[in-house]
């Protein structure tokens, strides 16, 4: 079985208005499938890119993959344990979510303004227990930013002390920090700049090789996953509609939807 | 296409901090032709909004226009803001809700911005608002809606038919399409570039996006730190470009090539300065792999017309 997968996932939002209003008006409950019976599977240490629209339901599938929503239907499994399964024990469901954690696409909103680098870095590090001793955690912090391309010093400032870029690289120092083996990438790069955003996937990529890494990687761009993706699922109202390696979707696109997502990327390309 | 609509000649525009003064554009030069799409590409931060905000007068204190002149249409206007522009030139923004008064039916807005700019009748303002809708590709029927029950992609179209109601010579758009999807940016770039064509309006694109600069614009202006890096033909700057910042933009922007898979992205070490702490000389010498001991001392100015780097020096010819 695959290290990461997704049986039949589904998420409904319940967009009704107010009992009474639908009682008084006879107007039926509205309901939209934001993720509608989704399936893919991600081999371990590799790349699985989800490309689609605003609105195709990429942020709805990152969050359930690392437990901020829940699936109406369907399911995630990581190395065989099933996420969602609700016999799982809080100190079982704690154990599993260590292992997946996730960088946002704005590195300015993920951020907690009023915390040192350090300590949002040290976070999860407390929160799961991992290290004891604030001379150990503090020496872990210093490893972690050190591996992310910032100085151990950078611990003690701020975030709105560093660029975009570098605060992204805080975000990816915080979610390595619970030595996760998944990390759910959500437009990583979205609110960086061309020459930014290079260093961080040059960054998420060295570290995939690293340490075996496996990434979900959300994105609206098919050009930015073309350096990492093995795999790249297109997402379309909440379905996938197409699953490619990228050589296969880019030269022989069966889809009429990736065809169209594929022609309206605008290419630095002059042909 | 030669004639010069606007002309920019050593603008800065300054901010007066606590922490002294501060250049947000630093001497910078650049002409807009009639009815080409000049684009303005660079990192956020770059000055590339405050370069449009100069020319339409719309700088906010304490920032101002410290040195330098604006020229449209052979007419100097960077002391005379009311009366040319607003009138002549138009403003789309990234949000289409700056533009857009949500408690407004869309058609209200469209035609007081006609009646304010034409001595014309209210039915005939009725009658451009219509057509105007219908050229950006809205069905005029909808002149009654509110901006709310337009889709992200549409309600930019109304703010483009809004920009072009007064019509405006020069259009400044910052970043339309950069919150809009593949498809829809797509359809707006078009209907742009299809009205520069039609009506041989000029305008300035400013966007970060490298991919929209090589499918819409006829020359780009790069621009770092405030100041213009390098600036000519888009086919040419893109395919060659001369400026060390302009070769690092363009081969660290991922391409939709099945072969670049588990290839590493060109990047370019360390980022764009700080305004506070511009280094001297040229300003991306602590970024640049050609730096020579110049380059730490004196700025380069733009040579042979193209880029402001020292390696050009004495290449004038080879270009
Ligand atoms: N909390 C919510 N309540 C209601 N609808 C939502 C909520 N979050 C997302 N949606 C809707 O679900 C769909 C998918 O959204 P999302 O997963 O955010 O898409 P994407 O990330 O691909 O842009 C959209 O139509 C969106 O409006
Ligand atoms: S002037 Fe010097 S430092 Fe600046 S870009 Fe050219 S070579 Fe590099
Ligand atoms: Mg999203």
């Amino acid at each position: 079985m695959s290290f990461v997968v997704a049986k039949g996932l589904t998420r409904n939002y319940d967009l009704s208005e107010p009992l009474i209003v639908r009682a008084l008006t006879m107007r039926p409950k509205r309901i939209l499938t934001a993720v509608d019976n989704v399936n893919f599977s991600i081999e371990k240490g590799t790349t699985y890119a989800l490309v689609g629209e605003s609105g195709s339901g990429k942020s709805t599938i990152a969050k359930m993959a690392v437990g901020l929503l829940k699936p109406s239907a369907g399911t995630l499994i990581m190395d065989g344990k099933n996420l969602n399964d609700p016999a799982l024990a809080r100190n079982e469901q704690l154990a599993l979510r260590r292992r997946i954690q996730m960088v946002f696409q704005s590195p300015y909103a993920s951020l907690n303004p009023r915390w040192r680098v350090g300590d949002i870095i040290a976070e999860p590090i407390k929160a799961f227990g991992l290290i004891d001793g604030t001379k150990a955690q503090f020496m872990r912090v210093s490893e972690l930013l050190e591996q992310v391309g910032l100085a151990s010093s950078d611990a003690n400032k701020y975030p709105h002390e560093f660029s975009g870029g570098q605060r992204q690289r805080i975000s990816i120092a915080r979610a390595l920090s619970s030595q996760p083996e998944v990390i759910v990438c959500d437009e990583p790069t979205s609110a960086l700049d061309v020459s930014v955003q290079a260093q961080v996937l040059n960054l998420l990529k060295a570290l995939q090789k690293e340490y075996a890494l496996t990434y979900l990687f959300i994105t609206h761009d098919l050009a930015v996953v073309s350096t990492m993706a093995n795999k790249i699922g297109v997402l379309n109202k909440g379905k996938l509609v197409e699953e490619q390696s990228p050589t296969g979707l880019f030269s022989r696109p069966q889809q009429d939807y990736t065809k169209m997502l594929l022609n309206s990327a605008p290419s630095i390309n002059f042909g | 296409m030669s004639e010069n609509l606007l002309q920019i000649k050593n603008i800065s525009v300054t901010f007066k901090t606590r922490h002294g003064v501060l250049k947000a554009i630093d001497d910078l030069s650049l002409n807009v032709k009639k009815g080409e799409i000049l684009g303005l590409v660079g990192e956020s931060g770059a000055g590339k909004s405050m370069t449009g905000a100069a020319v339409l007068g719309l700088i906010d204190p304490p920032g101002r226009l410290s040195s330098g002149q604006i020229w449209y249409k052979g007419q100097r206007i960077d002391q005379a803001p009311e009366t040319i522009r607003g009138h002549e030139i138009s403003m789309i923004f990234q949000d289409p809700l700056v533009s857009l008064n949500p408690l407004r039916r869309i058609g209200d807005q469209l035609v007081e911005t006609i009646l304010t700019h034409m001595p014309i009748t209210k039915a005939e303002a009725v009658d451009r608002a219509r057509k105007g809708l219908e050229e950006v590709g809205i069905d005029p029927e909808r002149i009654n809606a509110y901006p709310h029950t337009f889709s992200g992609g549409m309600r930019q179209r109304v703010v483009i038919a809004l920009a072009l109601a007064p019509e405006p010579a020069l259009i400044i758009a910052d970043e339309p399409t950069t919150a809009l999807d593949v498809s829809v940016q797509a359809q707006i770039l078009d209907l742009l570039k299809q009205l520069c064509r039609e009506r041989g309006t000029s305008i300035i694109l400013v966007t970060h996006d490298m991919g929209v600069i090589a499918e819409t614009t006829d020359r780009v202006g790069v621009l770092y730190a405030g100041r213009l890096a390098e600036i000519g033909e888009t086919r040419d700057v893109l395919t060659n470009p001369k400026h060390p910042y302009t070769k690092g933009l363009v081969a660290s922007t991922p391409r939709i090539d099945a072969s670049s898979f588990d290839k590493t992205l060109y990047q370019i070490s360390g980022s764009m300065p700080k305004l506070d702490a511009m280094p001297n000389g040229c300003a991306f010498h602590p970024r640049c792999e050609f730096a020579l001991d110049k380059c730490r001392i004196d700025r380069p100015s733009i040579i042979a017309d193209r880029a402001a780097c020292w390696l050009l020096d004495g290449e004038e010819t080879l270009l």
